[in-house]
């Protein structure tokens, strides 16, 4: 048994303009949108000039510098950071971190593991593991003497690190990671 | 920060590439151009984003091709010259029933174009096209003779 | 991290939607070329962000769906809400009406009066004289109606 086709009249349900043409128009929903679309563009320029600012990572706001009190390390880094895309943090020695020929570079687990260490260039002497992170060893013997660690952070978040000669005081940084 | 600049001149450079390439009669596009914007597009994609591929960076990168357009398209409307500059403008390949021979040749249209475009309206032959005007979508919009 | 992914894909999604709603619908049904290479620009930049390193079969199988899901739900609330509807595709548009321009909307749209003209004349109309109403369509379209003689 074949059954009939649910049906419904048909009515002047499209809003008419001077009751002649049937636009359906809404001005003012339009006017609202429009006011929506002025906000939404605000909102944009100032992700932009947030971006170019550096405050998005990458530029000039995202770049910090932390030192230890005894000079024995001056650390750069950026302190916004994006999920996946290189970046460097450069530790420079001091004249207090050199011993016998060769100085002694500690890097937290998380530097590692959230920041996603790639390398550490130049290549490290030695490398020991301990007390929850990675002590590189390096052959120097002059100064200025540097080490770049090159990252690629792999979690959005907030992340800690700490890094310094082991047995003087260590830097401590937080970096943030945007998706 | 860079990618914002990449963009912004990726975006320029589409929009004259794609200007210079001359617009074909016909307002879609054929399967050749689909591959060609396929290949441009993909190109600046690869160069714009570059090894920052983190959501942050596209996103500001979305936005400033955004914005750009929108500023083009509002100076367009102030400025009716620069409209021209970017969009062309509309020209006028017969009137009066009489071919305009040098827009036909450059712009590279064939009397069978205006016919067909023709043909679509129900004008039988060319002799009933009083006006055809190559429109700035590629169209081709024909008036036919009046009949006295 | 699958719940990265899947939240990067609904967002690449909805931030394009937004972007293609804000940058607003010039005038013609048919896109240009150039807009074509502007929409392929726009979604690849996204495609980018979202699939970023993650370029595994399993990731784009999840991806895909993903969109395809939020795609759906999208297009049902459309059919379930006028509201919904009517923010997703606007609302239909009088640019003209008896000889009048309305202003307003036509700087709100970007929209120049040979926009108009252009498609009056894909209709056979000769002059803007002879436009009775022209309505800037939700797909783009300026529908034209002629002046009865």
């Amino acid at each position: 048994m074949a059954t009939e086709p649910m049906t419904n009249p048909v009515e002047d349900t499209v809003a008419k303009v001077d009751g002649y043409v049937a636009v359906g128009e809404d001005l003012e929903f339009q006017r609202r949108w429009w006011r929506f679309e002025r906000v939404v563009w605000t909102v944009f320029v100032l992700i932009l000039v947030c971006d170019l600012l550096g405050l998005l990572g990458r530029g000039y706001l995202a770049k910090a510098q932390s030192k230890t009190s005894d000079q024995s390390v001056t650390m750069d880094y950026e302190r916004i950071e994006r999920t996946n895309t290189p970046s460097i943090i450069t530790v420079n020695f001091g004249p207090g971190a050199i011993h016998g020929g060769e100085v002694r570079l500690f890097v937290s687990g998380s530097v590692v593991k959230e920041l996603g260490a790639q390398r550490v260039v130049p290549q490290p002497k030695t490398s020991e593991i301990g007390d929850g992170g990675v002590t590189y060893t390096f052959e120097a013997n002059r100064l200025p003497a540097t080490v770049d660690i090159a990252l690629s952070p792999s979690l959005p978040g907030i992340h800690h690190f700490t890094l310094g000669v082991p047995g003087s005081e260590m830097v401590q940084a937080k970096v943030t990671v945007l998706p | 920060m860079i990618t914002i600049l990449y963009a912004v001149a990726g975006y320029f450079f589409l929009l004259l590439t794609v200007r210079v390439l001359a617009r074909r009669p016909g307002a879609q596009l054929t399967m050749f151009e689909f591959v060609l914007i396929f290949l441009m597009g993909g190109v600046i994609i690869a160069a714009t984003a570059a090894n920052d591929r983190s959501l942050t960076n596209c996103t500001c990168a979305v936005i400033a091709v955004g914005l750009v357009h929108r500023m083009v398209a509002m100076l367009k409307a102030r400025y009716p010259k620069l409209g021209a500059v970017v969009d062309g403008v509309p020209l006028v390949l017969r009137e009066r029933g009489e071919w305009k021979e040098d827009v036909m040749r450059k712009m590279r249209m064939a009397p069978e174009d205006v016919a067909a475009a023709g043909r679509a309206k129900g004008i039988r032959s060319i002799d009933q096209i009083d006006y055809a005007i190559l429109e700035r979508s590629g169209e081709i919009s024909t008036i036919r003779t009046e009949e006295k | 991290m699958v719940v990265a992914t899947v939240l990067r894909a609904v967002f690449g999604y909805c931030f394009l939607i937004l972007m293609v709603r804000v940058v607003g619908r010039r005038p013609g049904a048919q896109l240009t070329p150039f807009e074509f290479v502007l929409v392929f620009y726009l979604g690849g930049l996204t495609l980018t962000g979202v699939v970023a390193d993650e370029i595994s079969l399993t990731n784009a199988i999840t991806q895909i769906v993903t969109i395809a899901l939020c795609h759906y739900t999208l297009t049902w609330l459309r059919t379930r809400s006028p509201r919904i509807a009517r923010l997703l595709d606007g609302t239909p548009l009088i640019l003209l009406e008896r000889g009048r321009w309305r202003t307003d909307t036509l700087s709100g749209m970007k929209v120049q009066d040979d926009d108009v003209m252009a498609s009056a004349r894909v209709q056979g109309v000769k002059s803007l004289e002879e436009i009775d109403t022209a309505v800037l369509e939700r797909n783009g379209e300026i529908s034209i109606l002629k002046a009865q003689k």
